[in-house]
C-alpha cells in the first residue's frame, strides 16, 4: 500500500519534470538567434523560398499552437522531419541509433557494476588493509582520466599495439550491431574506467559502516561464518546506496557516452546528437535532449523504485505491535 | 564452589594498543559462574564490562592483546582459533544486547535472522529451523509467533525486539548467556517483564548467565551473585545481599551511597559523590585501581591490597570500607541537611489549563498532550513520570516556550505565555530556563564556557561591563563545583558530568524562577548523577525556585520531588505530594509502575504486578481511559468508554479512575515500598 502510493506520486513527479522539461527545451530553441527556415536554406536563399519553408514549418503560428503541435508528435511517435537531411524522418534514423546507444549502455554498466561492486565490497572487507589500499588507488586513477584520455590509452593498447579490437566502431554498411560486437569493447571499457572508481569507492564506504553496525556484530557472535555474514548480513544493507549512485549517475553515463562515441564514431545517439548539433538540425537537436532528459528522469525514477524495494522499513510502513 | 563451573576465568588481561601508547582494559580479572547461576556485574562506564565480554567471545578490535585463561566447561577459549570459536559463539555462548533494535538486521524478516541459527549449529532444515523458531517464541509469551517470524524488526515494539534477541540467544540452548544491559533501553515496566522472563528461562533450561548493567537494582532483580568492576578489575565479588549490606571494598559502598534510592530522600540524606572521573589506565599503573579517588585511602594501602576471600563465598580487593581511622564522609553529611528555619513561602508561579499539543498532519495526529493541568507552587518540585512518549518531556518543552501549545493555557506569575518564546517578554524568557539530557548537544561547542554562560547574562539582563559579567560567572561555576579555570574551556574539552554542571551554571546565572529539567541525569553515571543531583537540590534551596524535574526514574524522582505527576499516554493519571504518590499510590498505573521499580536494595519485596502490551498508537483518539488496553484493575467497558472521572484523596492528591473512591482508598494501599 505505503510502496504503490509512492510509486505513484514519484510517477507523476516524473511526468511532470518531463512536461516541464519539453516546455523548457522546446523555447530555448526557439529563442535561439536567427530564423530557422534561412539558416536551412543559407544565406543565398531567396526570400520566397524562406517564406515558402516558413509556411510549410509553419514557423508563422502562434507559439503555444506550435509547442502543442510538436508535443503532440512526440506523444505520438511522430518526431518529424530532419531540416538538415532533407525529407528524411526522424523516426527512421533516431530509433536505430538510440538502439545502438542503450546496447553500449548496457555493456558499459555490464562491465562496471558488478566490478566495482565486487571490488568495493572486497576493499571494505579488508578495510586498512593492502587490497583495499591498492583498489582505492586504482579507482582514484582511473577516475582522474576523462573519457578521451582513457579512450586513446585503450586505442593504444588494444587497437594498435595488440591489434585484437577495432580502432574506430564504424559498423560497415549492410551489416548490423549484433554482428559487430567486438566494436562495443573499447568503448564500454573507458566509461568502466570513469565510473569503477566513482562507485567502488561509494561501495567501499557503505560496506565499511555496515560492517560496524550492531546487527553485523550481533550475527558475528551467533556464530555464522564470516562470508556468510558479508553475503547474507552485510550486502544487502551495503547495496543500498550503491544502487542509488549507479542510477543518479544515469545521466552522467550519457553524459560520458557523448563524449565516448564521438571518439570512437560508435554509431549512437551521442554521435547523432553531437552532429546534430553541428548542422543546427533543430528537430533533430530537440528529439535528442528530450530524450536524454527522458532517460535521465526515468533512470531516477527507477532508482527510487528499487531503492525502496529493497528497503523494507520504506517497503512497509511500521505496524503497529 | 558447588558444582564444576561453567566459565572460569582467570588472571584475564585485555590490552589495547594505539601507536603511541597501552591503555589497560582489564587486568587480572578472576570470576567463575557456576551451573545454573546467575552472575550479575555492575560498574560505571569504561570500567571494562564490556570489555570483558567480547574478551570472552573473542571479539576484540585487531590492535587489541589478551592473555590469562578462559575456561569454558575445561576448554580453554584464548587459545582457540576464530574458526573455532564460531562452533561455541551462539550455540553454546550466547548474546543479548543492549540495544535490540540495532541488532537486528533491518533487511532481514525475523524469522530468517533465527532460523540461520539452528540451520547453522543444528544442521537444520529451514522448515525445521522455522519450527524450532516458533516454539522458542512462544517460550516468551509473544502472542502470534507464526505471525511474527514474518515480519521486519521495525515493525514491532522495542520489548518485543528485545524477546526476539533473547530467542534467538536461546534457540540452542546456550549453557551461558552473556546479557550486556538488556533493558537499558526499555521502559521500566517493559523491562520488568523481561526481566520476569529472564529468570524464568534461566531455570527452565538450566543455563548460566552473565548480566552486565550499570544499574545495581536491575542486576540484583536476576542476579545471585554480583562482581564489582572498577578500571578493568573485578574489585570486590559476593552474595547481592552481603555486596549492598556489608561491602568490603570503599569503592563498592560508594558507589551505593551515590545511588538514589527506597528511603533516601533530599529531606534527609545528602547524596555520596566520588571526586575525579574513571581515568584510563597505563601499562605502568599498579597498585589500588581506585586510589586517586578514594577517601578511605592510607600509607597501607600500596602493600596490602589484592584480591582476597575475606568471608566465605566473598572476595575483595579491599577491606577498608567501613574503616575508622578516616571519618566517614557520607555519615556527616546526613547528619548536617536537617531542613531549617521557617517554612519557606508558597506563591503559585505556574499555572497550566487543559493543555493539548498534537504534532503531525491530519488523520496522523500524535495527540502529544491530551488535556493536562496542573499548578506549581514557588520553593517546590514538581517531579514528572511516565514511560517514553507519555508526553513528560512535551510537556517541559512547551512550558519553556520550545514549542506552542495546540490549544490550553500556561499562566506564570499572573501572565498567559501560551505562545512562542520570540513573543514572551525578556522577563519570563529569563523566568523560564530549560536544562536538557544531552549537555552536549545544547552547548554551543565553539564557544567558551565564559561565553556560554555571559551571553544569556548579557542578553537577559542587560549587564554590559566585560568584568562583571566575569565576576558573576566565577561566582557561579564555584557554586556548581567548577573552578575560574573553566572560563576559558570549550564544551569538548569537559566530561559529560562537567557539561551538565556548565548547563546548570548557565541556567542559574540569570537567577530563573522556573527551572525545566527534562531527564537531566540520564545519560550520566552513578556518581555523576549524585553530584548533579545534589547540585540541583542545593541551588533549589538557596534560590527559592521551582522546579518541573522530568524522569523516567522513580527513585531519582523520589529522591528530589515534594509533588509527583504520573503520566500516561498525554494524560495525567495521578497527582500528589511525594509522600501520598509514592507511598500509597492510587491509580492502577502508579501501582504497576512503582512494582516494576528495580530496587538497590536487594531485601525489598515489590508487588508483582506486571504490565503487557505496550501503550496503544498515539494517533488513535482515546475515548476512556488511556491505560485501558493495558490496566489489570479494569473496571469493564466503562473504562474504554468514558474518560475516567477525578478522584480526589486529599487537598493534594487525585487520580483519574473509573474504581470508585472506596475501592481506591481500600484496596490499593501501601503497594509501594515494603520492607
Ligand atoms: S587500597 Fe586504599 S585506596 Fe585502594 S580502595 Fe582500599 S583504602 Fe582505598
Ligand atoms: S479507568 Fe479503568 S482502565 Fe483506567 S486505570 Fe482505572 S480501572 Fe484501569
Amino acid at each position: 500500500m505505503e510502496f504503490l502510493k509512492r510509486f505513484a506520486k514519484r510517477l507523476g513527479f516524473t511526468l511532470l519534470t518531463i512536461l516541464a522539461m519539453s516546455v523548457l527545451i522546446f523555447f530555448l530553441v526557439e529563442i535561439m538567434p536567427g530564423d530557422v527556415a534561412q539558416t536551412v536554406l543559407g544565406q543565398s536563399a531567396t526570400e520566397e523560398s524562406v517564406a515558402a519553408l516558413r509556411d510549410r514549418m509553419g514557423l508563422d503560428d502562434p507559439l503555444h499552437e506550435r509547442y502543442l503541435r510538436w508535443a503532440g508528435g512526440f506523444i505520438r511517435g511522430d518526431l518529424g522531419e530532419s531540416l538538415y537531411m532533407r525529407g528524411v524522418q526522424i523516426n527512421t534514423i533516431f530509433w536505430r541509433k538510440v538502439g545502438h546507444s542503450v546496447v553500449l549502455a548496457l555493456t558499459a554498466l555490464l562491465f562496471y557494476v558488478p566490478l566495482s561492486i565486487l571490488f568495493g565490497v572486497f576493499a571494505g572487507v579488508k578495510e586498512g588493509k593492502a587490497p583495499d589500499a591498492i583498489i582505492s588507488f586504482v579507482g582514484l586513477a582511473t577516475m582522474a582520466l576523462p573519457e578521451f584520455v582513457s579512450g586513446i590509452i585503450l586505442i593504444t593498447v588494444f587497437a594498435v599495439g595488440l591489434e585484437i579490437l577495432p580502432i574506430a566502431s564504424i559498423i560497415p554498411i549492410g551489416e548490423n550491431l549484433w554482428q559487430n560486437l567486438d566494436i562495443l569493447v573499447l568503448p564500454a571499457l573507458s566509461i568502466t574506467f570513469v565510473m569503477f572508481g566513482y562507485v567502488s569507492r561509494m561501495q567501499r564506504s557503505s560496506m565499511v559502516s555496515v560492517m560496524k553496525a550492531d546487527y553485523i556484530r550481533a550475527a558475528i557472535l551467533k556464530g555464522m561464518p564470516r562470508k556468510y555474514v558479508i553475503f547474507r548480513h552485510a550486502l544487502k544493507n551495503a547495496l543500498l546506496p550503491t544502487i542509488t549512485i549507479i542510477g543518479m549517475n544515469m545521466g552522467w553515463l550519457f553524459g560520458g557516452l557523448i563524449v565516448v562515441e564521438t571518439l570512437f564514431g560508435f554509431p549512437g545517439l551521442g554521435s547523432l546528437t553531437m552532429s546534430a548539433i553541428k548542422t543546427r538540425d533543430i528537430p533533430l537537436i530537440e528529439a535528442c535532449v528530450l530524450f536524454i532528459t527522458f532517460i535521465f528522469v526515468f533512470a531516477t525514477f527507477t532508482t527510487d523504485m528499487l531503492y525502496a524495494f529493497l528497503n523494507p522499513r520504506i517497503r512497509y510502513k511500521r505496524g503497529d505491535a | 564452589m558447588k558444582t564444576e563451573p561453567v566459565l572460569e576465568i582467570k588472571e584475564l588481561d585485555v590490552a589495547y594498543h594505539t601507536l603511541t601508547d597501552t591503555v589497560v582494559a582489564l587486568k587480572g580479572v578472576s570470576l567463575s559462574v557456576a551451573k545454573n547461576e546467575a552472575l550479575g556485574i555492575i560498574g560505571e562506564s569504561g570500567c571494562g564490562k564490556s570489555t570483558l565480554f567480547y574478551a570472552i567471545m573473542d571479539y576484540l578490535p585487531v590492535s587489541s592483546s589478551r592473555s590469562g585463561e578462559i575456561l569454558f566447561k575445561g576448554e580453554d577459549l584464548v587459545v582457540k582459533t576464530p574458526k573455532q570459536m564460531t562452533k561455541f559463539r551462539g550455540s553454546k555462548i550466547a548474546m543479548v544486547y543492549q540495544n535490540p533494535y540495532s541488532s537486528l538486521n533491518p533487511s532481514l524478516t525475523i524469522g530468517f535472522q533465527l532460523e540461520e541459527v539452528s540451520m547453522f549449529h543444528h544442521g537444520m532444515s529451514r522448515k525445521e529451523a522455522r519450527q524450532a523458531a516458533v516454539e522458542t517464541l512462544s517460550d516468551l509469551h509473544l502472542g502470534d509467533a507464526a505471525g511474527i517470524v514474518r515480519r521486519y524488526p521495525h515493525q514491532i515494539s522495542g520489548g518485543m525486539q528485545q524477546r526476539i534477541c533473547i530467542a534467538m540467544a536461546l534457540l540452542c540452548k546456550p549453557d551461558l548467556m552473556i546479557l550486556d544491559e538488556p533493558t537499558t533501553a526499555l521502559d521500566v515496566t517493559t523491562e520488568a517483564v523481561i526481566l520476569d522472563i529472564i529468570k524464568e528461562l534461566k531455570d527452565k533450561y538450566n543455563m548460566s548467565l552473565i548480566y552486565i548493567s550499570h544499574d545495581i537494582g536491575v542486576v540484583n532483580k536476576v542476579s545471585d551473585r554480583i562482581a564489582v568492576m572498577y578500571r578493568g578489575e573485578v574489585v570486590e565479588f559476593g552474595n547481592q545481599n552481603t555486596i549492598y549490606k556489608k561491602p568490603e571494598h570503599p569503592y563498592t559502598r560508594a558507589l551505593i551511597n551515590c545511588m538514589p534510592r527506597a528511603g533516601v530522600l533530599k529531606e534527609n540524606t545528602q547524596l555520596n559523590t566520588i571526586p575525579g572521573y574513571v581515568s584510563r589506565r597505563s601499562a605502568a599503573e599498579t597498585g589500588c585501581p581506585f586510589v586517586a579517588r578514594c577517601e578511605k585511602r592510607n600509607a597501607t594501602c600500596e602493600e596490602k591490597y589484592g584480591m582476597v576471600e575475606r568471608k566465605p563465598d566473598h572476595f575483595s580487593a579491599c577491606d577498608r570500607a567501613y574503616a575508622t581511622d578516616i571519618p566517614d564522609k557520607v555519615l556527616s553529611k546526613e547528619a548536617g541537611s536537617i531542613p531549617e528555619g521557617a517554612e519557606p513561602e508558597h506563591k503559585t508561579i505556574l499555572k497550566i489549563d487543559n493543555l493539548y499539543k498534537y504534532y503531525g498532519p491530519h488523520g496522523k495526529r500524535i495527540r502529544a498532550l491530551d488535556g493536562v493541568d496542573l499548578t506549581l507552587d514557588r520553593n517546590n518540585v514538581l517531579g514528572v513520570v511516565g514511560e517514553s512518549g507519555c508526553g513528560k518531556s512535551t510537556m517541559g518543552h512547551t512550558i519553556s516556550g520550545l514549542m506552542r501549545p495546540t490549544r490550553g493555557k500556561i499562566i506564570f506569575d499572573g501572565t498567559n505565555i501560551s505562545v512562542s518564546w520570540r513573543k514572551r517578554s525578556p522577563e519570563t524568557l529569563r523566568d523560564i530556563q530549560l536544562i536538557f539530557q544531552n549537555p552536549g548537544r545544547s552547548l554551543n561547542p565553539s564557544f567558551t564556557i565564559e561565553n556560554i554562560i555571559g551571553r544569556p547574562m548579557l542578553k537577559l539582563l542587560g549587564i554590559k561591563s566585560k568584568q562583571k559579567r566575569r565576576k558573576l560567572i566565577v561566582d557561579i561555576l564555584k557554586k556548581v563545583d567548577l573552578g575560574e579555570e573553566y572560563l576559558f574551556r570549550r564544551p569538548k574539552q569537559l566530561s559529560g558530568g562537567e557539561m551538565q554542571r556548565a548547563a546548570v551554571a548557565r541556567a542559574f546565572s540569570i537567577a530563573p524562577n522556573l527551572l525545566v529539567c527534562d531527564e537531566p541525569t540520564s545519560a550520566l553515571d552513578a556518581s555523576v548523577q549524585a553530584s548533579v543531583l545534589n547540585l540541583l537540590v542545593d541551588l533549589q534551596k538557596d534560590s527559592g525556585a521551582a522546579y518541573i524535574f522530568i524522569s523516567h526514574d522513580l527513585n531519582v524522582i523520589n529522591y528530589l520531588s515534594d509533588y509527583i505527576m504520573v503520566m500516561y499516554l498525554g494524560r495525567i493519571c495521578e497527582y500528589g505530594k511525594k509522600t501520598e504518590v509514592g507511598g500509597s499510590p492510587r491509580h492502577p498505573y502508579t501501582e504497576a509502575l512503582l512494582s516494576a521499580v528495580p530496587d538497590v536494595d536487594p531485601s525489598l519485596k515489590r508487588g508483582e504486578i506486571r504490565l503487557h502490551g505496550a501503550p496503544p498508537n498515539p494517533t488513535k483518539k482515546i475515548k476512556g481511559c488511556p491505560f485501558a488496553g493495558r490496566c489489570h484493575r479494569k473496571v469493564g467497558s466503562v473504562c474504554d468508554t468514558t474518560p475516567p472521572p477525578r478522584v480526589n484523596f486529599s487537598d493534594t492528591h487525585f487520580a483519574y479512575c473509573h474504581i470508585s473512591p472506596e475501592v481506591l482508598n481500600s484496596e490499593i494501599s501501601v503497594k509501594g515500598i515494603k520492607k
